[in-house]
């Protein structure tokens, strides 16, 4: 059994400790004030060569003040060792040593503590800096493609039909001349069949003027009642220019019911171009002459850019000539096995790359089958 | 066609504004293009529609405007005060065509003065864009303007035996126009001649010869009427179109032939002096039977759902001409008696009525389009996209998404494109010969284009090189559109829907200039493969295969999974890019979308989760370079390994350290067994006896 010290014996080996913290703490005691100090920045100089940065200087200070903080209180430090010779003080002097040990320990403890804190912070702050982005840079955005404007407006004019209660239909492209013209009650002196007008194969077929040759394959194949629009290709032998293509889009329509008047064709007309233009848009109907219509129709709608004040777009009008319509011929309905007297329709027709000049403001239609991509990318 | 206002006073007194009369006459079918503004007159640019001849005059325009303002029509009466002796003692006629030519009348004016037309006519005539020639040509002019008859004024000591035969050219026959041109004629041109030779163009323009003249005493005024087919025929041949053959094409007014030459010769005697023969030599052989239409009152509300008193429509027929006779025709349906109907005898000047809905057009239009209701039709119908059209819709965004732009191009193409490009399966004919095989133009508008499209590359191809040309090298566009090819002479062309890509240069990032990557093979392989997955197709396989316009070991053919062939993806070859001085790789795709369209679309069905984790191995084989992935995973997939869950590819070098010869192919596989986690050294079996069969089948080796 060892023998008892007392007090006076253990407190030189106290101060001992604390002599040493005292020697190597001066190079950690400018940790303890506030990191954005001066003299903060200017303790980290004895934690490296000069030229490295202080990022560096205050890792490398952290490193070495975690070390201190273990040479000066962990497992194998001189005051752990102390403290298992506690228990060797004379019982009267053990209370008096402990409180000297446990004030030791904390007045190490404690401001090292405050240092790693400040330093963590201290390179936190740098690396913050550092790492911070310009975030107004590009984000890594795949360029998407765009639809072409036809596309969008024909979509846009399905899906108000569609809602209107119209089925989509498609047919050829090139057809007879019985359904390009003979069925749609173009008699065959008229000049539309001329070939100045209409484009024909070597085999003597049309390729269609106008997409109411769907109309007529839909009602021999659906009969009445019925309702579609039938949007497509067509071609007329024009010579591009500003205002022309040889081949077009256009959009059909067609309404064949019991007790179908001109009331429905106006309203329908109107409603879709409400919807297509605004809720302001006014439509208004002249008598007209086609051949697949009787009585025929144009529809014109009060200007979208001036609202019917005269401008550049309507020519001063107000008005905008868009399509033609009529109550469908007694021979067309009959030509395709609908009763006149029993069914009467509607149909009109506009053309979708007129509507794509008016809305986007296109002033030479031929851009839209150049595919020039500076054009393209302008849509959605 | 060009109207004078004060003309037209003069035969409605209008208390009608030009303005307000370019209003009213628009919305009864006749829009007026523009109003030019003269000293003490207003031009009006009428619109007249091609089925309305009768008001391509004065006469006819003013009979619109009396209905419109219930005014009574003041029809010049004509009389001609000084007559002597007999047509027929001086000229004869004769028709020889008489399906050509139903009518034909001749009046002789003796002793005119030829001479400038007074300054009133001149004028008058120059308001609506006519030049004056001299009296009695003006007053034919004139005429035509004033009551839509075209008139024709011979020199008639210039006509061969004082003779007028209307008859079919003959083969071989040449005529001098009036506007200096010699004409060669052929017997589906009907002519006037005289004894000897044709004087005139029938319908359509009068011969130099027989031209009035300074020296001209005698005239034989012409008042016909002409087939309209005929003399559209004609005209078109030979490339005219003049003020007479506008107005005989689309159908003149046989009953007015008599009434515009009196007021005709009744002009040329009051302002060229002479003296007129009694009578015409006026010979119609058989008169046009007069049309009528049986009309019931009802239907004009059950088809325009206007409201028009009876008596209102009475008016607005009658104004315009229509005469109601008391007794029904025979062919009236029953019971329509009982509906209130009733015939009426259409006008010789409205060859456009035929049927009961003329009639209703002809109310509806006075009474007002402006007065029918506007309403939706009842709704008792659901509408619906074709299921194809929502495919289309996925397509097209899924490209979009995928960085394609969407071209559209003619649907005509050069026909040096001719052997240039492999067709899609669908197109692939027998013939040997492109000009029966492909679909051709007769009459095509660009002399280029000549061919419909049987493929969309070459468009596609030209929209790459006008995008080069304006300084876009990153390009990628898609098509969605018709090819067409002919399978059998005289039958109607074939139809595919066709999908293309096009992509070269790179793939670019929103806002930066520098392309990730540069575009080759398999970033067209990828994007075609999802756009299809994006309509719930596919999936698609790849097979090495030539294709004619693709660069050899760089080209694929597409199949469905079922082996329907589809179309071909690859790089551009160099003999194609050549002529498009490309200079960087373009890569291109064609498909079969009506094919694909067709197709089954997978079914989405639930599977379970796996209970137990699955265990990988990677393996990489040195193999031959003609090997192919496909076949290296089709013989996984068939080894039946026990617990074998699946294999993908890690990846594919070829390089240095490598034979020539030889690719590096890493991949992995899974193992799963469905009611255990599977041991390592069972793994270990199972991918030895895997590895032991591969190098076998392949002459691989580990690597």
């Amino acid at each position: 059994m060892t023998a008892e010290i007392n007090f006076e014996d253990f407190k030189p080996r106290v101060d001992a400790i604390e002599e040493a913290f005292q020697q190597k703490w001066e190079r950690f005691r400018y940790f303890v004030l506030e990191p954005d100090r001066p003299e903060f920045a200017e303790g980290l100089n004895s934690f490296g060569p000069e030229g490295i940065s202080l990022l560096e200087k205050a890792k490398s200070a952290l490193t070495q003040a975690k070390e201190f903080q273990t040479e000066m209180l962990g497992r194998k430090s001189r005051l752990s060792a102390l403290r298992k010779e506690i228990r060797n003080v004379a019982a009267a002097d053990r209370g008096v040593a402990g409180q000297a040990m446990t004030r030791l320990e904390l007045q190490m403890s404690q401001p090292l503590e405050i240092v790693e804190t400040h330093l963590n912070h201290f390179i936190g702050t740098i690396l913050t800096r550092q790492e911070a982005l310009d975030v107004t840079l590009p984000g890594w955005r795949p360029r998407r493609g765009h639809l072409h404007p036809i596309t969008l407006v024909r979509e846009r004019i399905e899906d108000i039909f569609v809602s209107l209660g119209y089925a989509i239909e498609d047919g050829r492209e090139i057809e007879t001349d019985f359904y390009n013209f003979t069925a749609l009650n173009i008699p065959d002196n008229h000049p539309a069949r001329a070939s100045q007008d209409t484009f024909y194969t070597s085999d003597g077929f049309a390729l269609r003027s106008q997409t109411s040759t769907v109309q007529i394959h839909a009602m021999q194949r659906r009969g009445a009642p019925l309702r579609m629009i039938a949007p497509g290709r067509v071609f007329r032998r024009d010579t591009p220019d500003p205002t022309h293509n040889p081949m077009f889009f256009q959009v059909e329509g067609l309404c064949v019911d019991r007790g179908i008047t001109m009331a429905h064709l106006k309203g329908t007309v109107a409603e879709f171009l409400r919807r297509m233009f605004g809720a302001q848009t006014v439509t208004r109907f002249r008598p007209s002459y086609f051949p697949f219509t009787e009585p025929s129709a144009e529809f014109d709608f009060s200007c979208f850019k001036c609202g019917g004040s005269g401008c550049r777009i309507c020519k001063n009008s107000g008005w905008i000539e868009l399509g033609g319509s009529g109550m469908v011929h007694p021979n067309v309905l009959r030509g395709a096995g609908v009763d006149p007297e029993e069914f009467s329709g509607f149909a009109f027709g506009l053309g979708i790359d007129r509507m794509v000049a008016l809305m986007y403001g296109l002033d030479d239609i031929r851009l839209l089958f150049e595919n020039d991509v500076r054009f393209l990318r302008q849509f959605d | 066609m060009l109207i004078s206002y004060n003309w037209l006073r003069e035969l409605t007194g209008t208390v009608l504004t030009p303005l307000e009369l370019r209003e009213r006459l628009t919305m009864v079918g006749l829009a007026i293009d523009a109003i030019d503004e003269l000293e003490g007159d207003s031009i009006l640019d009428v619109e007249v529609p091609s089925n309305r001849p009768d008001c391509l005059s004065h006469i006819g325009i003013a009979r619109e405007v009396s209905v419109i303002e219930k005014s009574k029509l003041q029809i010049p009466t004509s009389k001609v005060t000084k007559t002597e002796g007999r047509a027929a003692d001086h000229a004869q006629v004769e028709i020889h065509a008489p399906d050509l030519c139903p009518r034909y009348a001749a009046r002789i004016v003796r002793g005119v003065k030829i001479a400038p037309s007074p300054d009133w006519l001149v004028k008058r005539l120059a308001e609506i864009g006519q030049r004056a020639i001299n009296n009695v040509a003006d007053i034919t002019n004139y005429v035509l303007h004033e009551l839509g008859q075209p008139l024709h004024a011979f020199d008639l000591a210039r006509l061969t035996d004082h003779q007028i035969v209307v008859r079919r050219a003959r083969a071989g026959e040449k005529l001098q126009t009036l506007d200096d041109v010699e004409r060669k004629l052929d017997p589906d041109v009907l002519v006037i001649a005289d004894a000897t030779r044709p004087v005139a163009l029938a319908g359509i323009m009068g011969g130099l010869e027989s031209e009035i003249s300074q020296t001209t005493t005698d005239v034989l005024v012409e008042s016909a009427y002409f087939n309209p087919d005929s003399v559209r025929g004609t005209a078109r041949k030979l490339g005219m179109d003049t003020e007479a053959s506008r107005r005989f094409e689309r159908g003149a007014d046989c009953a007015n032939v008599l009434q515009a030459q009196t007021r005709c010769v009744e002009l040329i005697c009051e302002i060229a002096g002479g003296v007129a023969t009694d009578d015409a030599i006026d010979i119609y052989p058989q008169p046009l039977p007069a049309r009528s239409v049986e009309f019931r009152p009802a239907r004009v509300e059950s088809l325009t759902s206007l409201r028009v008193e009876p008596g209102e429509m009475q008016r607005i027929l009658a104004a315009l001409g229509f005469v109601e006779t008391p007794s029904a025709s025979p062919t009236v349906r029953e019971g329509s008696q009982a509906a209130g109907a009733s015939t009426f005898v259409v006008p010789s000047w409205r060859s456009d009525v035929g049927l009961e809905e003329d009639l209703i057009e002809e109310i509806a239009r006075h009474a007002g389009f402006d007065k029918i209701d506007s309403e939706l039709p009842p709704s008792n119908m659901a509408g619906e996209y074709q299921p194809v059209e929502i495919k289309r819709r996925d397509l097209r965004r899924a490209l979009r998404s995928l960085g394609f732009d969407e071209a559209i191009n003619f649907s005509f193409i050069d026909n040096a494109h001719d052997e240039q490009f492999a067709l899609l399966p669908g197109l692939t004919t027998v013939s040997e010969s492109a000009a029966e095989r492909l679909v051709t133009l007769q009459n095509p508008i660009l002399d280029e284009a000549t061919r419909m499209r049987p493929t969309l590359l070459p468009g596609l191809l030209q929209a790459v090189r006008h995008n080069l040309n304006y300084g876009t090298r990153d390009i990628s566009l898609f098509e969605l559109g018709r090819v067409f090819a002919t399978f059998k002479q005289g039958e109607l062309p074939v139809e595919r829907e066709a999908l293309a890509l096009v992509a070269t240069g790179g793939a670019l990032t929103e806002g930066r200039v520098q392309a990730e990557r540069e575009f080759d093979f398999f970033q067209l392989k990828g994007a075609l493969e999802a756009a299809v997955d994006a309509m719930g197709l596919g999936p698609l396989t790849f097979s090495s295969a030539a294709i004619a316009h693709l660069r050899p070991g760089q080209s694929a053919a597409i199949f469905l999974d079922d082996e329907t062939p589809l179309g071909s993806i690859g790089r551009l070859s160099e003999s194609l890019a050549q002529p498009y001085k490309f200079r960087q790789p373009v890569y291109l795709a064609e498909i079969d979308l009506s094919s694909l369209l067709e197709s089954r679309g997978r079914p989405l069905q639930y599977a379970p989760l796996p209970r137990y984790p699955a265990v990988v191995r990677d393996v990489t084989l040195l193999v031959g370079r003609d090997v192919t992935f496909a076949e290296l995973k089709q013989a996984i997939a068939a080894a039946e390994i026990a617990d074998y869950a699946g294999v993908v590819l890690v990846g594919v070098y070829e390089g240095s350290n490598i034979p020539e010869a030889k690719r590096s192919v890493t991949f992995r596989v899974e193992y799963r067994a469905p009611e255990r986690t599977l041991r390592d050294e069972e793994v270990e079996e199972r991918q030895r006896k895997l590895i032991d069969l591969l190098l076998r089948k392949f002459a691989a080796e580990l690597h």
